[in-house]
């Protein structure tokens, strides 16, 4: 469970977070909407602890994420996965090798070296397995930079699933995709994250995909909570047309 | 209204410092007798020898052309050893300088890394020439002298350029890494090295071509070298086998630089898969299957035996003096190297003010200040000549259709274009030392020499980044004049050109800092600029006034190199 207790964030004179009061359940499939500067990857930002809060607290199963640090902190962050907006892919190395990151935690610096350089066949299936469950296996030994912007996604979405996490966090990982690739995207990604009971954390612009794929919908504008329910919720589509 | 202001400014520094450097158009007409000397140099140079120009020399136990050969192995050997040395030092100070290596630093690590930095320019900031020069007089000939004299500066330009290279790799590749727990040497190494990696082994490749190059340079302080086949055989006035030497060596550097090409594409484009790629093919198939180049991976191959070899080859890198003579003359150098009323006085250096002043006057202000002309009249001149060359080497304008647009010219442009790219690739490849070295044969010891030779070898690297630039630049605006009968010409300079002005500038002082750099040298062929002063301080063994002399040339390429980088710096935010 993750609580965000009166947490605030801001950057000098910059309020990005405001007083923020919520509570993710674990296996919830949560969609952060709301428009550009909102408060949405700031948000994420203090569920992995990547930012501290700068007053309040982010308690995730009863670890203030706040206070921890070193090796407790990286034991906390190895189960959660994270996709950024860019996807943070590293568009020279192969598939394979990029999906392999993700376990970053787990094989510290030599084990990951290993992977990259001369990865053995059990761990090549493992990653095979995962690629086919997002529908690229055939692409596992090419290079990122060769793959269409959906395939990268893919990749991205692989990665974070071989870490194994209980939580996985994304920050509007379709805003560079057509209508209908988000869409698939987005229902391969809430699909995955049902099967496996993980907490998914997603940030998106398209009110419609929230509505469709999501248990819950936070709305969020100037860095502060302004709409917290079911994604029937009437609010949602009141909010999506104040922002337009 | 800035374009003018930059081009006003340039033509009127170009002009003061012809002024400085008291150069006329008259000292380019040789005297009657340099006439006869050139006509015979420059003639010798379309009937190159294949064997030695005098019959007893025969009589050796190896052939000319074997003797070419040697002198080449040997250069490309030296380079290629001296860029291993270079290589690692340029990974330790790349990471260190790095500051994407230090994620969270305290001022400690802040110093450490600014400091780490400025070390790795600094170094650089001294000619390989100069190094060679000043291990020679510490401790006497040797293969070592020339890999150290390498390694050193291309080890602090590698630690310098990878350092930016890294910073600029950084990504949220590395935060994903340590958002999912791993640890920062983790998340630098897999998020930062890894993406960097065809930038840094494209740079390293280049410099490795930039070796070839400055090991012939080698030659002319006595390292054997093919610039010591060169130096030698103008001396014996053989001017046949100087020209073969020359084109034996641009064969060599075209050749290294047409496989850094192949390589680099490689690096940076990868090869694309040779199967399908299609669902139900085994892991196995697609594993057969994956892009690879055997060319890269033939160059690899190559390149690690290449440097194994390289050292391997050498069993006496520290041969040419016993190493009693050279405790002595390392001694000597380091007694000598203080200045010597410091010495006179018992170390007492409150006397060094007025011995620096004094040589400052008496020849060092001057000499400095006509170094900083040359490097910078020299690219200004190759600066205005690539930019009229640009207009006819560069591939969407010299085609038949120009930017796409039907033009139904002639193909004389298209032949030109070819005919001027071929003449940037020769101007490449020759070493503006050795340049200066054949134009002095012909035109005598006049700043103009200095002058050409850097402004044609800069002026071929400029017209090919130019050309570059200038074929990659989107300008409609350019197809629209195109389209509305405008000539090329007019689509260059009123489209193309101050679309892509910004990077042209880049460009520009990117290499003028490296011709401050060599114009520090240059004067060691007998021009009187630093190069000169510090040629003859080694020739008296004033070896005082010869750290002064390669310490003042490393200051002004130092400072060169820091403006440069400024205004480069700013270039890109306004980009």
């Amino acid at each position: 469970m993750l609580e965000f207790q009166s947490a605030s964030l801001s950057y000098g004179a910059t309020v990005a977070l405001d007083s923020i009061d919520l509570t993710i359940r674990s296996g919830e499939q949560v969609c952060l909407i709301g428009p550009s500067g909102a408060g949405k990857s700031s948000l994420l930002g203090l569920c992995n602890g990547r930012v501290p809060a700068t007053s309040g607290k982010v308690v995730l199963n009863d670890q203030n994420l706040g206070e921890l640090k070193g090796k407790a902190l990286k034991e906390v962050r190895s189960g959660i996965a994270w996709v950024p907006q860019d996807l943070g892919l590293i568009p020279n190395l192969r598939v394979s090798q990029n999906v392999a990151c993700g376990l970053a935690a787990r094989k510290g610096f030599w084990g990951l070296m290993r992977s990259l350089l001369l990865m053995g066949k059990a761990e090549k299936e493992r990653v095979s397995g995962l690629l086919k469950r997002v529908g690229i296996e055939e692409k596992i030994f090419s290079r990122v930079d060769h793959l269409s912007g959906g395939q990268r996604q893919r990749v991205a979405i692989a990665r974070a699933l071989y870490q194994e996490p209980q939580m996985i966090l994304a920050d509007e990982p379709v805003s560079a995709v057509d209508p209908e690739r988000a869409k698939s995207l987005v229902e391969l990604l809430t699909t995955i994250a049902r099967e496996e009971k993980m907490t998914l954390v997603m940030s998106l612009h398209d009110v419609d995909l929230a509505q469709r794929y999501f248990d819950r919908v936070i709305g969020m504008r100037a860095g502060r909570v302004v709409l917290d329910g079911s994604p029937d919720d009437a609010g949602v589509k009141e909010l999506y047309r104040l922002d337009q | 209204m800035r374009r003018r202001w930059f081009f006003l400014g340039a033509i009127a520094l170009f002009f003061w410092g012809l002024w400085v450097l008291e150069v006329r158009p008259g000292q380019l007409i040789p005297s009657e007798g340099g006439r006869e000397a050139a006509g015979d140099f420059l003639s010798a140079a379309f009937q190159p020898a294949l064997d030695y120009e005098e019959l007893d020399m025969r009589g050796g136990e190896v052939s000319f052309l074997g003797k070419i050969g040697k002198a080449l192995w040997l250069t490309v050997r030296y380079a290629v050893v001296a860029m291993s040395l270079a290589f690692v030092i340029g990974v330790i100070g790349g990471v260190l300088g790095s500051r994407a290596w230090w994620s969270k630093p305290n001022l400690f690590l802040q110093v450490l890394r600014i400091g780490t930095r400025l070390l790795a320019t600094a170094i650089r900031s001294v000619h390989e020439l100069m190094w060679a020069l000043l291990f020679l007089s510490a401790v006497g000939t040797s293969p070592l002298v020339a890999i150290l004299a390498m390694a050193l500066p291309y080890g602090g330009t590698l630690a310098k350029v990878f350092s930016e290279l890294l910073d600029e790799s950084e990504s949220s590749a590395g935060a994903v890494i340590r958002a999912s727990g791993g640890s920062g040497t983790t998340a630098f190494f897999a998020g930062v090295v890894t993406k960097a990696l065809p930038d840094l082994a494209t740079y390293a490749l280049y410099r490795l071509e930039c070796a070839v190059r400055s090991s012939a340079v080698l030659g002319f302080v006595g390292i054997p070298t093919i610039g010591y086949e060169i130096k030698t055989a103008y001396e014996d006035g053989h001017y046949h086998e100087i020209w073969s030497y020359v084109y034996a060596l641009l064969i060599v550097v075209v050749l290294f630089e047409a496989w850094g090409a192949k390589v680099r594409g490689l690096l940076t484009k990868g090869t694309p898969s040779r199967v399908g790629e299609e669902k139900g093919q085994s892991l196995s198939e697609l594993w057969q299957g994956r892009g690879r180049s055997w060319f890269l991976r033939f160059s690899v191959a190559t390149l690690t035996v290449g440097i194994a070899a390289g050292w391997m080859a050498e069993d006496r890198w520290g041969a040419g003096v016993g190493w009693e003579q050279r405790e002595k003359n390392l001694d000597r150098f380091t007694d000598e190297m203080v200045p010597y009323p410091v010495r006179e006085a018992d170390g007492d250096w409150s006397v060094f003010g007025s011995w620096f002043s004094e040589k400052m006057s008496d020849g060092g202000a001057v000499a400095l200040w006509r170094t900083f002309h040359v490097g910078t009249t020299a690219i200004l001149l190759a600066g205005g000549l690539s930019l009229i060359g640009i207009l006819f080497a560069a591939r969407t304008l010299a085609a038949s259709n120009p930017r796409g647009v039907r033009d139904g010219g002639s193909k004389i442009r298209g032949l030109l274009g070819m005919f001027l790219r071929g003449a940037s690739m020769l101007a490449r490849a020759m070493p503006e030392y050795i340049l200066a070295f054949l134009l002095l044969r012909v035109f005598g010891p006049t700043y103009w020499v200095l002058i050409f030779a850097l402004a044609i070898h800069n002026g071929g690297i400029l017209l090919r980044l130019g050309a570059e630039v200038i074929d990659n630049t989107k300008s409609q605006a350019s197809e629209v004049i195109l389209a509305q009968g405008g000539n090329r010409s007019s689509a260059y300079l009123a489209a193309m050109m101050p679309a892509g002005f910004n990077r042209l500038v880049l460009f520009l002082f990117y290499r003028w800092e490296s011709c401050i750099r060599e114009a520090t040298v240059l004067g060691m062929l007998g021009v009187a600029s630093l190069g000169f002063l510090i040629s003859d301080a080694k020739v008296a063994f004033f070896y005082d006034e010869m750290i002064l002399w390669v310490g003042l040339g490393a200051a002004l390429v130092f400072v060169g190199d820091l403006t440069s980088d400024f205004v480069r710096g700013k270039l890109r935010t306004v980009e």
